[in-house]
């Protein structure tokens, strides 16, 4: 079932944080789409012996971060919110982008430079 | 469904002629797995049998389930699920005797369930139970109580013994039984891995004692190691919640288990690394600080 | 409650029914060894006398003994019973299982006495001193073991249980009320023959009330 959801107890961060970033990523990439209703907290630890307790504070904290949407009693659901999926990606570039541009001054790269460098690895995506 | 506690103890004394089960308060909530953890001899056997009404306390309350033990404890063992590791079944009749023998007794068995877990288990009803082996006789009595759905399972270090697949299963078949919120499982555990993994709650006993009992994500935030390296001549301000200190020249390492932000603050730029602490590392540095304590 | 009792009452016959089948078994070709004439009346008597405390020590020891020792106990206190309970099934049950054996033999014996031309029938109130004697016995083997944990404590029991049979045969044979009239050609049911029933009975009452007065008042197990 959730089978691709894995938690690790020897990756150095905490078990529900594993979870928050699981679900972050498939939500992101389009596999969870807006709306659609995630397990319940119970089925979740089941379906990853885990504990409920870890379940419920990566429910908590998804639906803070307003990922998720959690109705009483109905259930918890991928939160409605428009382009969500990609506000998500849209931070991840940003995040790649500010480490991009750090190296690049590491380097004593020209705005320029950086420029020409991008629209390379814009033209080698396209041609996969 | 009233929301009782599945377990009560209220400052509970047994005491043995080289041993004392003193002062022990514990509770259990419906939907909870609660892992009980402590050397051994500390005490974790006894308060297991104080629970399933093989002993009585001398002095404080026990309710399993609402019903107080051990007065009213053939009540409550119709939905307590009791299984420790020093168990044996009739070693002259088969499994599936075992099986037809609870089947009859236990009108809530389910033998479709027991059907798969024999399958998953791995197990003969047709075998005697005296031909299997330790590791398949502690999943032969697991079976019979697992089969029975009981509202609460009471367990005694279930996975000692066991190989890592028969653990894993196990394991699955413990989550599973919480997937309903009026179950829940009290199993005492050396394997701090599996304790981490599936508890809720924890609750650490030494010498007789209870020194610790919360919530597991609230053990795994509230502990830290911390090394600093501090420049000559400086020393640290006085810390509350210190658990241990360690100092090697000019490099320290603090055990804490109130860590919280402003403690980080508070410790400024000495600090050179943070680390999480996981259970058997907080079990152990835990157990240690309260016998300190208990010394002086 | 009474499904329980009769569900574990039922385990008892089960887990011995190789030893109650076999005493039975040992105990009737004794008894037929015995109706063969002189010499082998001697062997077969001793044979069915053998069998019939040698099953009931064995069923004593093993189901209760045994249990503490073999953990099998934890496993039938985890099911919805209370400490009496449990003692007062374990009388109940265990005494069944020696009544089987004991009622086929004890009928078998008089039986015996009473077909058996070379037997005269004054052997039949000593037949049933002896059956009553067994019964008597195995009780007070049974309630020791319900009482004490200590292996030390239960083979004394034994051991002395033992010698009382041999003491008891031997005071039979002393007394004259009832010597006299062992091998007169009809029972004589005198007045100490009753009164020696009388003791059996009574030993067998108390030490099957002893249990539920104080063994089932226990609150610790283990």
């Amino acid at each position: 079932m959730y089978s691709g959801i894995n938690i690790s107890q020897t990756d150095a961060r905490p078990m529900y944080q594993q979870i928050m970033e699981q679900i972050r990523a498939r939500i992101a990439a389009g596999d969870w789409p807006a709306g659609k209703e995630l397990p319940s907290i119970r089925a979740l630890a089941a379906a990853l012996s885990v504990s409920v307790i870890t379940t419920k504070r990566a429910y908590l904290d998804l639906e803070n971060e307003g990922v998720i949407v959690t109705r009483h009693g109905k259930g918890s659901f991928v939160a409605d919110v428009n382009g969500l999926a990609g506000e998500l990606q849209e931070e991840k570039l940003d995040e790649h982008l500010a480490a991009a541009a750090g190296i690049g001054q590491q380097l004593g790269l020209s705005d320029e430079d950086l420029a020409a460098r991008l629209r390379r690895a814009i033209r080698n995506v396209d041609k996969k | 469904m009233t929301p009782t506690k599945h377990i009560e103890m209220l400052n509970v004394r047994k005491a043995f002629r080289f041993f004392t089960l003193e002062d022990l308060s514990l509770n259990l909530e419906p939907g909870q797995i609660m892992g009980l953890v402590g050397p051994n001899g500390a005490g974790k056997s006894t308060t297991i049998r104080l629970l399933t009404g093989l002993l009585a306390p001398d002095a404080g309350e026990i309710r399993v389930l609402g019903h107080a033990m051990p007065e009213a404890q053939a009540l409550a063992k119709r939905d307590i699920g009791f299984v420790s590791d020093e168990m044996r079944l009739f070693g002259h009749a088969t499994f599936g005797w075992h099986m037809k023998f609870i089947s009859s007794i236990y009108p809530d068995w389910d033998e479709q369930y027991a059907k798969t877990l024999v399958q998953r288990f791995g197990l003969r009803p047709e075998q005697n139970v005296s031909g299997l082996s330790s590791g398949e006789h502690v999943k032969a009595v697991l079976l019979l109580a697992l089969a029975r759905r009981p509202r609460l399972l009471i367990l005694d270090e279930p996975t000692s013994g066991l190989d890592p697949v028969a653990r894993h299963e196990l394991l699955s078949e413990f989550m599973d039984v919480l997937r309903d919120e009026n179950r829940s499982i009290l199993f005492s555990s050396h394997n701090t891995v599996d304790v981490e993994r599936i508890s809720d709650r924890i609750t650490f006993i030494d010498r007789g004692r209870l020194i610790d009992s919360s919530d597991k994500e609230d053990f795994l935030e509230r502990w830290r190691r911390i090394q600093l390296q501090l420049p000559a001549g400086a020393t640290l301000p006085d810390l509350p919640h210190l658990v241990s200190r360690v100092d090697d020249g000019q490099f320290v390492t603090l055990t804490t288990n109130r860590y919280s932000e402003d403690l980080l603050a508070f410790l400024g730029n000495g600090v050179r690394q943070v680390q999480r602490m996981n259970l058997e590392e907080i079990f152990v540095a835990n157990v240690m600080h309260h016998r300190e304590l208990r010394g002086k | 409650m009474n499904m329980l009792t009769s569900k574990l009452i039922a385990k008892e016959f089960y887990l011995h029914r190789w030893l109650i089948i076999g005493s039975t078994i040992a105990g009737v070709v004794g008894l037929l060894i015995a109706a063969e004439g002189k010499v082998r009346f001697n062997i077969g008597m001793l044979m069915w006398l053998t069998t019939i405390v040698a099953f009931g020590i064995m069923l004593a020891m093993i189901s209760i003994g045994n249990e503490r020792k073999e953990r099998t106990l934890q496993f039938v206190l985890s099911l919805p019973l209370s400490h009496g309970d449990y003692v007062r099934i374990k009388v109940v049950g265990l005494l069944l299982c020696f009544l089987v054996p004991w009622t086929v033999l004890g009928v078998g014996a008089v039986t015996l006495v009473l077909v058996m031309p070379n037997l005269p029938d004054g052997l039949l109130p000593f037949a049933v001193l002896l059956c009553g004697f067994f019964l008597a016995n195995y009780s007070l083997v049974l309630c020791s073991a319900l009482h004490t944990a200590s292996e030390g404590v239960m083979t004394l029991v034994i051991i002395t249980t033992n010698m009382g049979i041999t003491l008891f045969i031997f005071m039979i044979g002393a007394i004259p009320s009832l010597n006299d009239h062992l091998f007169a050609p009809a029972p004589v049911w005198n007045s100490t023959f009753w009164t020696v029933l009388g003791v059996e009975a009574a030993t067998l009452v108390i030490t099957l009330s002893l249990p539920y007065f104080v063994a089932a008042r226990r609150r610790d197990f283990t």
